[in-house]
């Protein structure tokens, strides 16, 4: 071997071989010249390798995005300056009070980049405590309505606030000038700043008077409350100490009373799971109300026989000696008897449990009842000793209402063109004062009629000057919500439109100069006046006002001293009328109210909690009168009182009294958004001159025509054989009786079998996802459902599409009847995605695109999807919900995509899109976001951090949601309840919504 | 004499026409121009095909939302329209196929018609699967393709079984069709004097030969082919079946499904193929070659296959009771009684009944009696698949999500539009290529065979 070769072993060339200078040098720079020392790109082809792949592929990228039609084109642009607030991406929550309705529950407003998105009841509010109702969660809707009023009107002119005021004053100061009245007609008053505003205005104006007007009210409730006891505040009940309930047409857990706190006290005796802790509800009713629905014993009395029926009562009780009559009742009330109220046995143990639970029962009558039933209520409640039952520390606030006879001096008033100005004030009297009134035409010899109102209505078109006011998100304010409980409205977000708010509108006439501020700083004064001087806080002025507004609400002590009963008032007792006269019953809808909501889609299409009908009213009447008079569900009736008439469509529902037809007010807007227009017929005109909402002596009749009802729930006669109790043959509803329950815990597992899998089945090893929901406390108010709605942007479909069962609702509240169709027995339950273990959906999908997750959510993929509705056919709870259309821009009835709306959408959730299917997700947002918090603070997850949108929203917290893996969580034990069972358990798909079965506590131990 | 001669087969082409004659006869309908009637009935089946394309159109611009479907109902005239097509094209693989195996001869009249028809069905069908689909531009997601989200398709879902059953079924069929063809386009090329056509079956006969080597090959992949087809007759009704059998749905999930579904199939395929035949015989004069006797053993094979489905919908309900589960006994007593009771009553009387009418020779023998049974027989099978997907979907588990399905003029309008898809394709099919295999049906003819007996 030569030393040349082990001095080099490899060599490149002869010149490397024989170590050369220039292959050293060469080897030292590794590369050869020219390739990176001196790299010059001018000496290289003007496209270098590197351009080229940019240019190929850029060009490539944009060959490719010019084709493609990419869906989304909003814009997005980021703050420049953030707000010292807002964070992208994390939500704010803001304090204020709801005034959905009357009860002025204490909201949580969501917003998202100063967007407000959600709302949900204030945890911290001593009453509502986090829970508000159907309406309340769906009134954000109303805020991002396209078809709001967006400028001052003259006529149909537009016009400029300046102007507008201008002519308000000058009409103000002219009618004051000729002493000519000056009348606000407004909504009901429950914010004491706007009574002193409007007191302020009489000042200015002292020509003005001021009705305040509620086509459905207490009223009677309140006058023979006052009879009684001297005072319009009514103390609340505590129904979580009642053990026995007698409802006299009392819906307080529909839509009467204070129902979000009546809910919630009610649920608290509605307990099987903790301990076992059951009420006795007696409902007495002809209509079919959802808390009829409730009821364990439920008695047919038609609203004009309930004077009776509780005269009777008392007769039984005072012969039974178990109370002592004053001998001026007795004489009045010993002629009646309980004999003809139906079922002996039902009576006798109601007349045995009001006289074994004294002082323990609770006894109360429906709002439309007359001031006489509720009279003899608050009497026999204090010969029971139930009086100690109400809660005089929690007390109603008052608010006026005009009384019929007011009303009719009032148009009196406008006819002799007394009246020179007309203020309507958020209210819609056109619309919501029977016609009788005359009052349309009566507007005519007002010289200024003004409205104020978040949209056109009936009202505003009769009107010469209409102002747009502010949805409730924009305004400022403040009420009570129990004499004790003062709360506060702030805006959550800049007003959309020109508008203005109300109080700032009348605030403007009286300083006679506008000031965005001025309205404000009124409610900080008038909140220092009323409140921060009665509590003294340690606080200064400023300090405790943004306590105040942070918390949303200030509970103080009131005066809790209970009232004396006022013997004098069983005076004015009246004998019963005792006519057999066939009955129209008028009662609000559950969720439209009045016809204030009659706009909002989510509402219109949130299913009736007893019928499921969607977008209708309709005249709802027992099988037996459906039978005489010859008609069946779609057919139309003539409905004549007073020489006034209208056509209803027949529903016949199940467990009506028969001489009793029912209907929901709030339907038959005829001006209105595009959403409301002609929905439901109007049923005002039926109602006589003295307000009363039980029309006596209507005449019915069968007329030619179809009409088509649409429900989200098919509906079987009743004593179709062969469809019936099938919800109990196949094990959908398990209910017991608390009898059988005390004498056998496990009888709902007694025939249960051993259900074995033939696949090895997949381990949860960390957090399992699972939901339990109470069948005891859900009273089918469907909160949950419309949260469900605004969490996970649902869309609205419209009623030709509910017609064709393709409602987009991810929740539904399944409603069942067993029993006869005189006396039938309902059974709720709501239903979503089960998120089966061993889901059917999720092996049928050819593209993978529902499938499980580690935690045990059963996910949908909606870019995945394609559409083939496979696994919503193998879904046996079909709870999956298909896109058949684009439901964005596909709405017969109405608008959904337009700029405005599309602001509603929580930015968490995908908006579906047409072909998609879709389904509950457990709200995977929030568990998602629970998690990165987790993540974030180094905690374990925990299940208890999560909360559903259903859950959150459910006044009886029926629904609990957490870790089934953690042992300690609710859910975990309420699996493991002998009262826990799956619905189709015997199909194994292992679902994950466990429901506590319903025990009612009758007196026997069969359930029916 | 009363006794049969055994000693040799029966022919199955009647009289002994020259094999010239048959080329002719075969070969004319491709050779004259088409006629007024020909002219009409495309104009008809054009017409019908145009409701196809508005109602598709509508689909597409709106969304499956035009159609009945509602929430529990997911499926309806789109998946019934499929499953019909996909039984029409049944007939055409066992006839060509298993009847091949058998060595039943007298499938060489009807097989080529009866292939082809099974390609325009199948063709038929598969359009449902991707209009069906909400996101009907998104089928791709449907096929296994490897990419960059490392997606997959879902290999248990029966609906991804029959993406393949069915492709593979209209590959094979069509491979099947166009290897039986081969030598006929040879006889085409010799034949015809128009130069373009000249080069098209020059092209497409492969450069046959006639040649005694080509025969013997041929033969072979002939044969390999037809046991390739045999099974897959049986598998893609088997997995169509799959459909609904591996459901859990009552009603849909069933054992007897697989068998039951073959036997419909083939039980409506072949009265679609009589159907189409009694007039193509009629209108080309084919008479003899496609005889009586033919369409008589069909009636037979109608009469088992329709008695086997009748077995089938009997034993459902004997297993819905024996099992004991009263959701599959509600689901049934359902169908008989329920809303539904209209369509199964006509399927029962349409599928169960009318071939029963065949035990008896001279109706089997009667054209107008065997075609009026037959049309029967198809519109018992569509609302045979009516009855199963649609009265399942509508009263399923929870009696509160029950629904009343009522389709939509859309879905008339596609339903009627498949129609006229299919036969205008079938039109057009008389009129391109022969309808009957001529190197078979000389092969068949009385003499064409080496045998014993002089000539």
């Amino acid at each position: 071997m030569s030393s040349s070769f082990e001095k080099n072993k490899y060599w490149k060339s002869i010149s490397d071989y024989n170590n050369s200078p220039e292959s050293i040098k060469a080897k030292h720079d590794e590369f050869l010249e020219g390739v990176v020392d001196n790299f010059d790109s001018s000496k290289l082809s003007g496209m270098s390798r590197r351009k080229f792949l940019a240019v190929l592929s850029s060009s490539a990228a944009l060959a490719t995005t010019a084709c493609s039609d990419y869906r989304d084109k909003g814009e997005i642009i980021p703050y420049n300056k953030r707000p010292e607030e807002i964070l992208p991406g994390e939500a704010n929550y803001y304090a204020s009070t709801c005034t959905a309705c009357s009860l002025a529950c204490g909201i949580l407003i969501k917003t998202r980049e100063g967007r407000p998105i959600k709302i949900d009841g204030n945890p911290d509010h001593p009453v509502n405590k986090g829970k508000i109702c159907a309406k309340g969660q769906s009134n954000i809707l109303s805020l991002y309505d396209p078809e709001r009023l967006k400028e001052p009107k003259f006529g149909n002119q537009t016009i400029s606030w300046e102007e507008a005021d201008f002519k308000v004053i000058e009409a103000l100061n002219n009618a004051v000038k000729y002493n000519k009245q000056i009348v606000i007609f407004t909504d009901k008053i429950f914010s004491p700043t706007l009574k002193k505003l409007l007191n302020d205005f009489s000042v200015k104006y002292p020509t003005t008077k001021v009705y305040s007007y509620s086509l459905v009210n207490d009223k009677n409730k309140r006058d023979a409350w006052f009879e009684s006891y001297g005072s319009y505040e009514i103390p609340s009940v505590k129904w979580n100490e009642a053990e026995i309930i007698l409802s006299l047409d009392f819906d307080f857990l529909g839509n009467e009373g204070n129902f979000v706190e009546n809910m919630r006290l009610f649920s608290e005796k509605r307990e099987v799971v903790k301990k076992l802790d059951v009420n006795r509800l007696y409902v007495a009713e002809g209509r079919f109300s959802a808390t009829g629905m409730m009821a364990d014993y439920r008695l047919r009395i038609s609203p004009n026989q309930q004077l009776e029926f509780i005269y009777a009562i008392i007769n039984e009780l005072s012969d039974a000696k178990v109370i002592s009559v004053d001998t001026a009742v007795k004489n009045l009330v010993s002629k009646y008897s309980v004999e003809k109220f139906g079922s002996k046995e039902k009576i006798n143990n109601l007349l045995k449990d009001l006289s074994q639970h004294k002082g323990k029962s609770i006894i109360q009558a429906g709002e439309s009842l007359s001031k006489d039933v509720h009279i003899a209520v608050n009497y026999l409640n204090e010969l029971l000793g139930n009086n100690n039952l109400y809660d005089w520390e929690n007390l109603d606030s008052y608010y006026q209402i005009a009384s019929a006879k007011e009303i009719e001096e009032l148009i009196d008033d406008m006819n002799s063109e007394k009246v020179d100005v007309l203020i309507h004030l958020n209210s819609n009297p056109v619309f919501n004062l029977p016609q009788s009134f005359k009052y349309k035409e009566a507007l005519k010899k007002v010289k200024n009629v003004i409205t104020l109102t978040e949209a056109e209505n009936e009202t505003s078109y009769s009107s010469n000057i209409t102002l747009p006011i502010n949805h409730i998100l924009e305004s400022w304010g403040d009420a009570f919500n129990k004499t004790n409980v003062y709360s506060t409205l702030q805006p959550v977000i800049n007003p959309i439109f020109n508008t203005r708010q109300k109080e700032s509108i009348l605030l403007s006439w009286i300083n006679q100069k506008y000031d965005v501020n001025d309205f404000r700083l009124y409610l900080i004064n008038n909140f220092n006046e009323l409140i921060y001087n009665k509590l003294k806080p340690l606080t200064d002025q400023k300090t405790f006002w943004q306590t105040t507004l942070h918390d949303g609400v200030v509970k103080f002590e009131g005066d809790s001293t209970p009232k004396k009963f006022n013997t004098s008032s069983l005076s004015k007792l009246n004998n019963t009328n005792n006519k057999e006269s066939f009955t129209l019953h008028l009662t609000e809808s559950y969720y439209i109210g009045d016809g204030k909501f009659a706009n909002n889609g989510w509402l219109q299409e949130t299913p009736h909690p007893v019928t499921k009908v969607t977008w209708d009213n309709y005249a709802a009447i027992s099988p037996k009168l459906a039978k005489k008079l010859n008609v069946e569900i779609n057919d139309l009736v003539e409905i004549t009182h007073n020489n006034q008439k209208v056509i209803l469509p027949v529903m016949v529902q199940p467990g009506m009294s028969d001489n009793i037809i029912h209907t929901e007010l709030g339907y038959g807007r005829s001006i209105i958004g595009e959403v409301g227009k002609d929905v439901g017929v109007n049923v005002i005109p039926l109602i006589s001159k003295d307000l009363s909402l039980i029309v006596e002596n209507v005449s019915v009749k069968k007329v030619d025509g179809k009409y088509q009802l649409v429900s989200t729930q098919e509906h079987h006669s009743l004593d179709d054989t062969f469809v019936k109790d099938l919800h109990r043959v196949r094990k959908i509803i398990q209910e017991g009786t608390v009898e059988e329950y005390k004498k056998n815990p496990k009888f709902l597992h007694e025939e249960k079998h051993e259900l074995v899998s033939i696949t090895r089945e997949h381990e949860y090893k960390g957090n399992k996802w699972a939901m339990a929901i109470d069948l005891n406390k859900c009273t089918s108010c469907s909160a949950c459902i419309t949260s469900c709605n605004v969490e996970n942007n649902i869309p609205v479909v419209g009623k030709d599409q509910v017609a064709v069962g393709r409602e987009m609702q991810w929740m539904r509240i399944d409603r069942y009847y067993s029993g006869t169709p005189e006396e039938p027995i309902v059974s709720n339950q709501p239903m979503l995605c089960q998120h089966c273990d061993n889901a059917p959906c999720e092996n049928v999908c050819p593209v993978n695109a529902t499938n499980h997750s580690e935690d045990g959510l059963n996910q949908m993929v909606y870019n995945r999807c394609v559409g083939t509705r496979y696994c919503s056919n193998n879904c046996p709870y079909k709870v999956r919900r298909y896109n058949f259309f684009n439901f964005r821009d596909h709405f017969e009835d109405s608008y959904y995509e337009n700029n405005l709306t599309a602001m509603v959408h929580n930015p968490e959730v995908t908006v579906r899109s047409r072909g998609v299917m879709e389904k509950c997700t457990f709200c995977v947002q929030r568990i998602m976001e629970a998690r990165s918090n987790a993540i974030r603070d180094g905690k374990p997850l925990n299940g208890n951090d999560i909360k559903t949108a259903c859950q959150v929203a459910c006044p009886t917290n029926a629904i609990s949601f957490g870790d089934a893996n953690d042992i300690n969580s609710e859910v975990a034990k309420l699996r493991k309840h002998d009262l826990s069972y799956h619905v189709l358990e015997e199909l194994n798909v292992k679902p994950n919504v466990t429901y506590i079965a319903k025990l009612r506590n009758t007196h026997s131990e069969g359930v029916i | 004499m009363s006794a049969v001669d055994y000693s040799h087969e029966i022919s199955v082409v009647e009289g002994k026409p020259a094999l010239r004659e048959l080329d002719d006869l075969i070969i004319k309908p491709l050779e004259t121009k088409p006629n007024k009637n020909f002219l009409i009935a495309l104009s008809i089946t054009l017409g019908m095909l145009g409701f196809f394309v508005i109602g598709l159109g509508l689909t597409f611009y709106y969304g499956i939302g035009m159609w009945g479907n509602n929430n529990p109902v997911g499926w309806a005239f789109d998946i019934v329209n499929f499953v019909f097509w996909v039984g029409i094209g049944h007939a055409g693989t066992l006839i060509s196929a298993i009847l091949f195996l058998f060595r039943q001869k007298w499938r060489t009249g009807i097989a080529r018609f009866a292939e082809g028809m099974t390609i325009f069905a199948v063709m038929t069908a598969a359009l449902f699967p991707l209009i069906h689909i909400g996101r009907f531009w998104l089928p791709l997601y449907l096929m296994p393709y490897p990419n960059q989200h490392s997606l997959w398709v879902n290999f248990t879902s029966p609906l991804l079984w029959d993406v393949f059953a069915v492709s593979t079924y209209f590959t094979v069929s069509l491979i099947f069709w166009y290897v039986g063809l081969i030598p006929d386009f040879a006889i085409l090329r010799e034949k015809t004097e128009n130069k373009i056509k000249k080069t098209i079956y020059s092209i497409f006969s492969l450069g046959w030969r006639f040649s005694n080597r080509h025969w013997q090959h041929y033969e072979m992949v002939y044969l390999i082919l037809a046991g390739f087809a045999t099974p897959l007759v049986l598998s893609v009704h088997t997995i169509v079946s799959f459909d609904f059998a591996v459901s859990i749905l009552p009603g849909w999930h069933t054992t007897i499904f697989p068998p039951y579904f073959v036997a419909g199939a083939v039980f409506s395929g072949f009265a679609m193929v009589q159907n189409v035949l009694i007039i193509v015989r009629k209108i080309f004069h084919y008479e003899h070659i496609i005889t009586l006797d033919t369409l008589e053993k069909m009636n037979k094979i109608m009469l088992l296959t329709g008695s086997l489905v009748g077995y089938a919908y009997g034993m459902e309900f004997f297993i819905a009771w024996y099992s004991g589960n009263p959701i599959e006994q509600f689901t049934f007593i359902n169908r008989a009684f329920g809303p539904y009771a209209w369509a199964y009553w006509i399927m029962l009387t349409c599928n169960v009944v009318s071939p029963q009418l065949f035990w008896f020779k001279k109706i089997r023998r009667s054209i107008p009696i065997m075609f009026i049974v037959a049309v029967f027989v198809n519109v018992g099978m569509w609302f045979e698949r009516f009855v199963i997907v649609v009265t399942s979907l509508a009263n399923d588990f929870l009696p509160s999500s029950w629904a009343y399905y009522k389709p939509t003029y859309v879905d008339f309008m596609i339903l009627i539009g498949s129609f006229g898809f299919f036969f205008t394709f079938i039109l057009l099919f008389t009129k391109a290529l022969p309808v009957v295999s001529m190197a078979e049906v000389k092969a068949v003819v009385d003499g064409a065979q080496p045998s014993h007996h002089d000539h």
